[in-house]
C-alpha cells in the first residue's frame, strides 16, 4: 500500500531563514497523525509543502505517490484541505461555498454534508462575511470532511471552536478513521492531539525532533512515581535513571527513565503509604523537548 | 503595576505620543503609496503643460489662432473643461492640468477617505484601534487628518510641477490650490458614503457615483451655454470657477470649505452612534443560495466582478453616448489648414470635424479599457493576498487554468467595453445625424482591444514576477504611456522614442484606418507576456499581503 504523505528531505528556505530543515516524514494510508510543534516552528510550511503551494528547496513531498509540486492537480484529487485561517469569499453564503467547493473538488457527499451541518449547528444561508471567525472555520471544516477526502490535512483545524463543536470535531475525526481515511493534523492542542492521534511527530525550529506512537514517546521519556510513606522518610540509595525530583516531610517524587523495578525493589522493604506512577503526559514530552538544550524556539 | 514595584524598577522610558497623532500617522503611513503616485502624477502634468504650450505656440499669433479655434472647440471642453484664457501659458495650463488633475483629485479624494474610514473597519482593524484608548471621535479626526496631509503633499506635488515649468510662484500656488480644492469635498462624500454603506465596495460604488456625475454636471454645463450655471452644482465647476491665473476669484473658496465641512461633520456625527463595521444602510447577511456560476474559479471570478463590470459598462457606455451626440456640433469653421495641422499634432487626431472628434476622444476610451484590464488582474492579486487562492489551489485546481481563466475573464470584459463604446458612440452620433456607419464605428470601438490586451500581458507579468508591487507596476505603466503619448511629441522628443508607447500605435478610426499589423503586434506581445506570466506564476511561492 502507498503511503498517504512521504516526504524526502524536505527543506525550504525563505531568504536566509530555514522555515523547514530536512523532513523525513511517513505518514500511512488510514492513519492519523499529529503534527505538533508551537507557532513559527513550521507546521504550516509543512502543510504548504504537501499541497505544492510553495515550492520545496530542495528534497521532495509526495501525496499518494504523487510528487505534491509537480503534479499538484493530481496530488490534490483525493484530499481535502482545511486552512489555519478561514479565508473564504466573504459575498458567498455558506451553502454557495459549498456547493462552489463541491464542484472544484469533483463531488462530495450531499447527504453527510447536510448531516454535519446540523452537527455543527451552522446557519447555510448566512454570507461569510456575516459569520464569526469560529462559524467560517466550520464552513472549512464541513466542506474538507464532507468530501471524504483519502487524506485530511487540518492545519489548526479547531482554532476558533468553542468546546462543544471541538467534541463534534473529534467525533468526525473518529469517523473518518473509521472509514479508513488518513488525517493529518496539526495542531498545538496537546490534549486534542492525545485523543486522536495515532502517531505523532514533534516540530522545532524546522526539525522533527521527535516522533512515534504516544507509547513509543512515553519510553523515552521519565515516568513519575510518587510515594507517601508512614512516618518519616527514609534514605534510598542512589539508583541508576532514578532521579529526586521532590520531597516532602513524609513523601518523594521520583523521575525514572528506563526500567522501574530497581527503584520498586529498593521500596519494596520500606513502610510505604502509597504508591502512584504516572506516564508522562504529552505536554510534558513536548515541553521536555523544548525546554532542553538550546531552549530556542521557532519564531 | 504594584507601588513597589513600580518604584524599584524605573518604568521604560516609554515613547510619549498622542494616540491620535499615532493613529493619523498610522493612516498616512497606509497610503503613502497611493499619495506619492498621485502626486507623480500631479507633478508631471502639471509641469508637462506649460512647457508643451510653450514649446508649440511661441508666438502671441499662434497663441491667438489656437484660442479662437480650439479653446472654444465643445469637443476639447468635454475633455478638459472650460478655457478662459488660452493666450498665457498660465490660463492655457491652469485649463489642461487644472481641467485633468481636479477629476483625479476627486478619485483621491474618495480612495482615500474610504480607505481610511471604511476598509480599516471591514479589516477588523478599527476595532483594535478603538479598543485602545483611542476614542471614536479621536479616530475619525485622526483620519481625517491624514488626508489633510496627504492634500498637502498633493498641492506641493503640483506646485512643485509648476514652478519647475517657470510659471510665476503666486499664480502657481494659486491653481494648485484650486486643483486640490477638490480633495477635501470628495473625501466628504466619500466619509459619507463609508458611514452609509454596508460594506467598503458599496461604499467606493456610491462614491464612485458621485464623481461619475460631478464630471457629468461639468461636461454639460461646460458644453452648453444655456445651463452653465449647473457649473455651480459641481465641485470640478468649482475648481474652474475660481478662474487661476484668469482673474482670480478666491471667495469661490468657500464653496468646497463649507460643503467639506458639512460632509466631514454630518460623516462624524452618524460615525458617533453606528456599529462599528455596519454601514446605516442594512446589509443583506443572509441569502437563499444562488447556484449560478459556481463551476469553476473562474465562474466565481465572473460572479464577483459582475457588478464591477456592469458599472465600467454603463460608465463607458455613457460616456461614449455623449461623446456621440456631441461630434454633431463640431466644425472647421474659420480654422486654418496650418492651424488644424497644430491640432492635430496636439489632440492625437484631426478635431474639427464629427468624425476626427469621435476619433480624438476614442484615445481616452482606449486609456479606460486598459485601466479597467489592470484593475481586473488586481482583483486576481487580490485573492492570492486575501489567502483565498491557497483555499482554491489545494483543491484539484491548476495554477494555469485559474490565472489563464482570470486573463481571459479580463479580455472578455474588455471586448464587451470595446463593443460598448463603439456601439454607443455610434448610436449618439447618429441620433444626432452624423453621418457614420455602424461597422466603422464598431471598428472604432475594436480599436481599444489591442493595447487593452498587451497590458493584460503586461499587467499578468508583474503580477507573476512581483505580485506585492503589481497593482502599482500595471497602472504606472498605463498612466506613464498615455501621458507619453499626449505629450512626448509636444516637447519635442525623437519620433522613435515618441512611438514608444503602444498609444501611439493606435490607427483613429474613423479618421483613420484600423492598423492592423500594429495591433496584431500588440495582442502578439501581449499574449506571449500572458504565456510567460501563466508559466512563472506556475513555479513560485504564493504570496500573502
Amino acid at each position: 500500500m502507498t503511503n498517504a504523505i512521504r516526504t524526502e528531505q524536505l527543506t525550504k528556505r525563505y531568504g536566509g531563514t530555514v522555515a523547514l530543515d530536512a523532513l523525513d516524514l511517513t505518514v500511512a494510508a488510514g492513519e492519523v497523525y499529529g503534527y505538533l510543534g508551537p507557532n513559527g516552528a513550521g507546521k504550516t510550511t509543512t502543510i504548504r509543502l504537501l499541497l505544492g503551494l510553495h515550492r520545496p528547496t530542495s528534497g521532495r513531498a509526495e501525496l499518494f505517490g504523487v510528487d505534491a509540486w509537480r503534479e499538484p492537480v493530481a496530488a490534490h484529487t483525493r484530499v481535502a484541505y482545511v486552512a489555519g485561517e478561514p479565508f473564504l469569499w466573504p459575498s458567498l453564503t455558506s451553502a454557495e461555498t459549498f456547493e462552489f467547493l463541491a464542484r472544484l473538488h469533483g463531488g462530495t457527499d450531499v447527504a453527510y454534508r447536510n448531516e454535519l451541518v446540523e452537527r455543527f449547528q451552522l446557519e447555510p444561508d448566512k454570507k461569510i462575511r456575516a459569520l464569526s471567525k469560529g462559524n467560517r472555520q466550520k464552513v472549512q471544516l464541513i466542506a474538507a470532511l464532507a468530501t471524504r477526502a483519502d487524506l485530511l490535512l487540518l492545519d489548526e483545524p479547531t482554532s476558533g471552536l468553542d468546546p462543544l463543536m471541538e467534541v463534534a470535531f473529534r467525533n468526525c475525526i473518529h469517523e473518518a478513521k473509521g472509514r479508513g481515511q488518513t488525517v493529518f493534523l496539526s495542531s498545538h492542542i496537546l490534549s486534542e492531539v492525545e485523543a486522536l492521534c495515532d502517531r505523532v511527530g514533534i516540530l522545532r525550529n524546522g526539525r522533527l525532533v521527535d516522533q512515534g506512537t504516544l507509547t513509543e514517546l512515553r519510553h523515552l521519556s521519565a515516568q513519575t512515581v510518587e510515594v507517601t510513606f508512614d512516618g518519616e522518610v527514609p534514605q534510598i540509595p542512589p539508583l541508576p535513571g532514578v532521579q529526586v525530583v521532590g520531597a516532602g516531610p513524609s513523601a518523594l517524587r521520583f523521575e525514572v527513565s528506563g526500567p522501574v523495578r530497581p527503584l520498586i525493589e529498593a521500596l519494596a522493604e520500606r513502610p510505604i503509604a502509597t504508591l502512584t506512577s504516572r506516564e508522562p503526559s504529552l505536554e510534558e514530552i513536548f515541553l521536555h523537548h523544548y525546554d532542553s538544550s538550546d531552549g530556542r524556539v521557532g519564531g | 503595576m504594584v507601588a513597589s514595584a513600580a518604584s524599584d524598577t524605573p518604568r521604560p522610558a516609554a515613547r510619549r505620543s498622542l494616540p491620535v497623532v499615532a493613529a493619523a500617522r498610522r493612516a498616512v503611513t497606509d497610503g503613502r503609496i497611493r499619495t506619492l503616485a498621485f502626486a507623480y502624477l500631479f507633478a508631471a502634468v502639471a509641469y508637462i503643460n506649460p512647457v508643451a504650450y510653450r514649446h508649440t505656440y511661441p508666438t502671441l499669433a499662434q497663441r491667438l489662432a489656437f484660442a479662437h479655434s480650439f479653446g472654444a472647440n465643445k469637443a476639447v471642453v468635454l475633455f478638459y473643461g472650460k478655457a478662459y484664457d488660452l493666450l498665457t501659458i498660465g490660463g492655457y495650463t491652469a485649463w489642461r492640468s487644472g481641467g485633468t488633475l481636479a477629476i483625479f483629485a476627486a478619485i483621491f479624494g474618495l480612495l482615500a477617505a474610504v480607505r481610511a474610514l471604511r476598509t480599516e473597519e471591514d479589516a477588523g482593524r478599527a476595532e483594535l484601534v478603538l479598543a485602545g484608548i483611542v476614542s471614536r471621535r479621536a479616530a475619525y479626526v485622526a483620519s481625517v487628518s491624514a488626508i489633510a496631509a496627504q492634500t498637502v503633499v498633493l498641492w506641493i506635488a503640483a506646485l512643485a510641477g509648476l514652478l519647475i515649468a517657470g510659471l510665476p510662484a503666486g499664480g502657481s500656488a494659486y491653481l494648485a490650490l484650486a486643483i486640490v480644492s477638490v480633495v477635501p469635498v470628495f473625501a466628504g462624500v466619500g466619509a459619507l458614503a463609508s458611514q452609509l454603506a454596508p460594506t467598503r465596495r458599496v461604499a467606493l460604488e456610491l462614491g464612485g457615483a458621485v464623481v461619475a456625475v460631478a464630471f457629468v454636471l461639468r461636461v454639460v454645463a461646460d458644453t452648453s451655454s444655456t445651463v452653465s450655471w449647473l457649473r455651480w452644482a459641481t465641485p470640478l465647476g468649482w475648481a474652474e470657477e475660481l478662474r487661476p491665473f484668469t482673474g482670480a476669484q478666491p471667495l469661490v473658496l468657500l464653496a468646497p470649505l463649507v460643503t467639506s465641512a458639512a460632509l466631514l461633520i454630518a460623516s462624524a456625527a452618524i460615525a458617533r452612534g453606528r456599529d462599528i463595521g455596519r454601514g446605516v444602510l442594512p446589509a443583506r447577511d443572509t441569502a437563499a443560495p444562488r447556484l449560478r456560476l459556481l463551476s469553476s474559479p473562474t465562474a466565481l471570478a465572473l460572479r464577483d466582478a459582475r457588478g464591477t463590470v456592469l458599472v465600467w459598462l454603463a460608465g463607458v457606455g455613457g460616456f461614449a453616448l455623449i461623446v456621440g451626440v456631441i461630434s454633431k456640433s463640431i466644425s472647421s469653421a474659420g480654422i486654418s489648414k496650418q492651424l488644424q495641422r497644430e491640432l492635430a499634432r496636439l489632440g492625437s487626431g484631426s478635431i474639427i470635424t464629427p468624425t476626427g472628434y469621435i476619433s480624438f476622444a476614442l484615445i481616452f476610451f482606449v486609456l479606460a479599457v486598459s485601466l479597467f484590464v489592470c484593475s481586473q488582474v488586481g482583483a486576481a492579486r487580490h485573492e492570492e493576498a486575501e489567502q483565498r487562492l491557497e483555499t482554491l489551489l489545494a483543491l484539484p485546481v491548476a495554477r494555469p487554468r485559474w490565472l489563464g481563466g482570470r486573463l481571459a475573464l479580463a479580455a472578455a470584459s474588455a471586448a464587451a467595453l470595446a463593443l460598448v463604446t463603439g456601439l454607443l458612440m455610434w448610436a449618439g452620433a447618429a441620433a444626432e445625424g452624423v453621418d457614420i456607419s455602424l461597422a466603422r464605428m464598431l471598428e472604432a470601438g475594436a480599436n481599444c482591444l489591442p493595447v487593452a490586451l498587451l497590458f493584460v500581458g503586461i499587467a499578468a507579468l508583474a503580477y507573476a514576477v512581483v505580485p506585492r508591487a503589481s497593482a502599482g507596476v500595471a497602472y504606472g505603466l498605463v498612466a506613464v504611456a498615455f501621458l507619453w503619448n499626449l505629450f512626448g511629441d509636444l516637447i519635442g522628443a525623437p519620433k522613435w522614442l515618441v512611438n514608444a508607447t503602444p498609444f501611439a500605435h493606435v490607427g483613429l478610426v474613423p479618421v483613420q484606418s484600423f492598423r492592423v499589423a500594429a495591433a496584431t503586434v500588440m495582442v502578439g506581445i501581449g499574449t506571449v507576456c500572458a504565456a510567460a506570466a501563466i508559466a512563472i506564476f506556475d513555479r513560485r511561492d504564493l504570496l500573502g499581503s
